[in-house]
């Protein structure tokens, strides 16, 4: 098998994609995350790893203000894509996330066709001319997020009928399509088999030439073959952030020790 | 390690015989099923009756007792001036026909050798709605004045419901309505072929009829009066009630004044009926001048009385979309009206269908408010066609079994079972409906 461990490309030149400072969120009184610095870069991965419950989530969809959607939540701080500020009242949320896609935790296609599926983001952005060139956006989706060879014979089938781990490749299919210059995937290959997740990871490598990636994962060792950074949180805070090498092998905290030996989470 | 005391009562606990704690669950579970059973039982064995006391009751209103008789269209009667004029004609009034049926029905104990002793006006059998019908024909048919002419007529309620079964000799003989020869007539007739009984079509398309004439009497201003109301109720229940549940669901902030409008919602629906036609007699017809015993005004408040259980229900099929769905859309930069319209109404499309029929059919048997704003009417006209037929007077389904179970001739009970059978062949239509829109569009994710 080839070695999923993808050479490590200099990262320190790149530029500063997402810049956040002083990230605070509130579920109603629960404080979810505590005052968060950190620095995604671009063309570059990032992976957010921590036990269960410390907020990876939640600050992965501040960066695209997913959290807009759930009432009692209360985001303070600040949040710079390219340098503007994503909570200004003048962004509109629906240009930012077509901007910055998302992969969820748990697969969620349409309960659509697959073609449909795929499609849906560029037919509403409006980039596709027509016809053939939609065609070509879809099965160009489709392969990146290695799924083409099992659906390429039944496009007009449902979404929802694909496997589990179907589906989470079509959502990642889904979210390519539109072309996004930051993929936040949360969680993506938790229900995926070793071949798929190796495909995945593949992929995210490739998606960083272009894109920034944010990962969040429960795996280390997936952690460790795909990402450049790697963030630690612990009960809402961000205890650690630096180079992946440097977290593995000689982390600065006792708690991200813990955790990446196994002691905690 | 300690040894925990063996629970299950055997010391070798074999799969074989239950233990005693199983034999209790089992027998605990047994009585639950038995119980559910009995309960079912008893729900159909009510509906069963119910429903055979209707079909029992209501079945011989679809057919009816007909007399054929040829009709002489005097000229000397219908057209004393002999110049064939349809306004001469007309202005022989329905009174002046009733002797043509008495010739006619004279004509034919003749025609057919039919002799009984102590006859007495032998036009009796014949419907009162006779001479309407003769005088209509002629209206039309003005040349024919002079000829002779075949009808076919009702008889009198009291034949109809002595070939039904209700009359007999013994009850016709303390009848000032019905005697017994007048009965033998009518079996002579029926020898004779000139007396049947036959499907009443006109008992589902004709216009209602007086006291007198309970063998005329249908349902066709109801039936058109029930469709124009539930047309109204669609166009204006099905849109406001959808478009507010969406506003509810997924736009609307979350604080007081939604809370309290939410409450209020559910309160709506539990409002009495009755209510809602008090405040439709005080606005629509009291205050907005709107006429009374129309169709529009018994529209709109229907349309009030469905919106809660349209809004109610179309909520919780927005709600049962998963919210993952929306996070999706969301996610690849749908806006909020793209996401709520390309995939949360689809999902839940369904559901909103089902819930507005099956508000559609609780406003379709709905009676108290219809009475309040004057849907009690007599009305033997047809309504025209809408929109100018909304404002005409006209009755509904439900509210025309009301009104026959008033009236005194037992021949009106009979229709009112006959007309709530009309009622629930409709409501089962709808209902169906929905069931089958729920299986055709309901999709799994
Ligand atoms: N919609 C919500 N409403 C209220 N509280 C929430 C909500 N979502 C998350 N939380 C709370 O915020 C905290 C962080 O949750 P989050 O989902 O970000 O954790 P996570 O790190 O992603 O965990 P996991 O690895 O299990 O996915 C938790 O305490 C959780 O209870
Ligand atoms: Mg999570």
């Amino acid at each position: 098998m080839k070695d999923t461990r993808h050479e490590q490309r200099d990262t320190t030149m790149n530029d500063v994609k997402i810049s956040a400072s002083g990230v605070q969120v509130y579920y109603g009184d629960n404080h979810a995350i505590k005052d968060v610095d950190v620095e995604i870069k671009d063309k570059t991965v990032t992976a957010f790893i921590g036990p269960s419950g410390c907020g990876k989530s939640t600050f992965l969809r501040c960066l695209n203000r997913m959290n807009d959607t759930i009432d009692v939540a209360r985001i303070e701080g600040d949040i710079r894509i390219d340098g503007e500020d994503i909570y200004d009242p003048n962004v509109d949320p629906v240009q930012l996330r077509a901007k910055v896609g998302m992969v969820f935790q748990k697969p969620n296609p349409f309960p659509k066709s697959i073609y449909d599926n795929v499609a849906y983001g560029p037919k509403i952005h409006g980039l596709a001319r027509n016809k053939a060139e939609l065609d070509e956006i879809v099965e160009k989706s489709l392969r990146r997020a290695a799924i083409w060879n099992e659906v390429k014979d039944r496009l007009q089938a449902a979404g929802t009928g694909l496997s589990g781990g179907q589906q989470q490749r079509l959502c990642i299919a889904r979210a390519v399509a539109t072309n996004p210059e930051v993929l936040l995937m949360d969680e993506p290959c938790s229900a995926l088999d070793p071949i798929a997740t190796s495909q995945v990871e593949e992929l995210i490598d490739e998606l960083r030439t272009n894109y920034s990636v944010v990962i969040v994962t429960h795996s280390m060792q997936q952690a460790a073959r795909v990402s450049q950074k790697t963030a630690f949180f612990h009960l809402g805070n961000l205890v650690e952030y630096g180079d992946t090498d440097q977290i593995f092998t000689n982390p600065r905290d006792k708690r991200t020790e813990s955790y990446i030996t196994g002691r905690i989470g | 390690m300690v040894d925990i005391p063996d629970s299950r009562g055997t010391s070798t606990s074999s799969i074989l015989t239950a233990d005693k704690r199983t034999k209790k669950r089992n027998a605990a579970e047994k009585r639950f099923r038995f119980y559910g059973l009995a309960a079912i039982c008893i729900g159909l064995s009510a509906l069963v009756m119910l429903l055979a006391s209707i079909l029992y009751q209501g079945i011989p209103a679809f057919t009816q007792t007909k007399v054929t008789l040829e009709v002489p269209l005097s000229a000397d009667v219908l057209d004393p001036e002999g110049n064939r004029d349809p306004e001469d004609i007309a202005k022989v009034i329905t009174f002046g026909y009733a002797g043509l049926i008495e010739e006619a029905v004279e004509n034919a104990i003749e025609e057919y050798g039919i002799e009984i002793e102590g006859l007495d006006d032998p036009a009796a059998i014949v419907s009162k709605q006779a001479s309407a019908q003769v005088r209509n024909w002629v209206l039309k048919n003005p040349e024919a004045v002079g000829g002779t002419q075949q009808f076919s007529f009702y008889t009198t309620s009291r034949i109809d419901q002595y070939y039904k079964g209700k009359v007999t000799m013994a009850s016709a003989e303390l009848d000032s309505q019905i005697s017994i020869e007048q009965i033998q007539l009518a079996e002579a007739l029926e020898e004779a072929g000139a007396l049947e009984r036959g499907f009443n079509w006109d008992f589902i398309f004709a216009p209602d009829a007086s006291d007198q004439r309970p063998e005329a009497a249908g349902l066709g201003v109801a039936i058109i009066g029930s469709a124009y109301m539930m047309l109204i109720v669609l166009c204006l229940a099905l849109p406001i009630g959808v478009a507010a549940s969406i506003y509810l669901e997924e736009f609307a902030p979350t604080n007081r004044l939604t809370d309290i409008i939410e409450v209020n919602i559910s309160n709506l629906a539990a409002v009495p009926s009755i209510v809602f036609g008090i405040l439709g007699l005080a606005i629509f017809i009291n205050f907005a001048g709107l006429p009374q015993s129309a169709p529009i005004v018994g529209g709109l408040v229907l349309t009030l009385m469905t919106l809660p259980t349209i809004i109610i229900s179309t909520r919780a099929a927005l709600k049962s979309v998963p919210p993952s769905i929306r996070d999706a859309a969301l996610g690849v930069g749908a806006s909020k009206m793209q996401s709520v319209f390309h995939h949360v109404l689809p999902l839940a499309g369904p559901g909103i269908l089902t819930g507005t029929i099956i508000g559609l059919a609780q406003a379709l048997g709905e009676t108290a408010p219809l009475l309040l704003i004057g849907m009690v009417a007599f009305v033997t006209e047809y309504p025209d066609a809408p929109p100018d037929g909304f404002f005409d007077p006209a009755t509904a389904l439900p509210v025309q079994v009301f009104n026959w179970t008033q009236r005194a001739d037992p021949a009106f009970a009979e229709r009112a079972s006959g007309a709530i059978i009309v009622l629930l062949v409709f409501l089962a239509i709808m209902n169906i409906t929905a069931i089958l829109l729920r299986r055709r569009f309901e999709r799994r994710w």
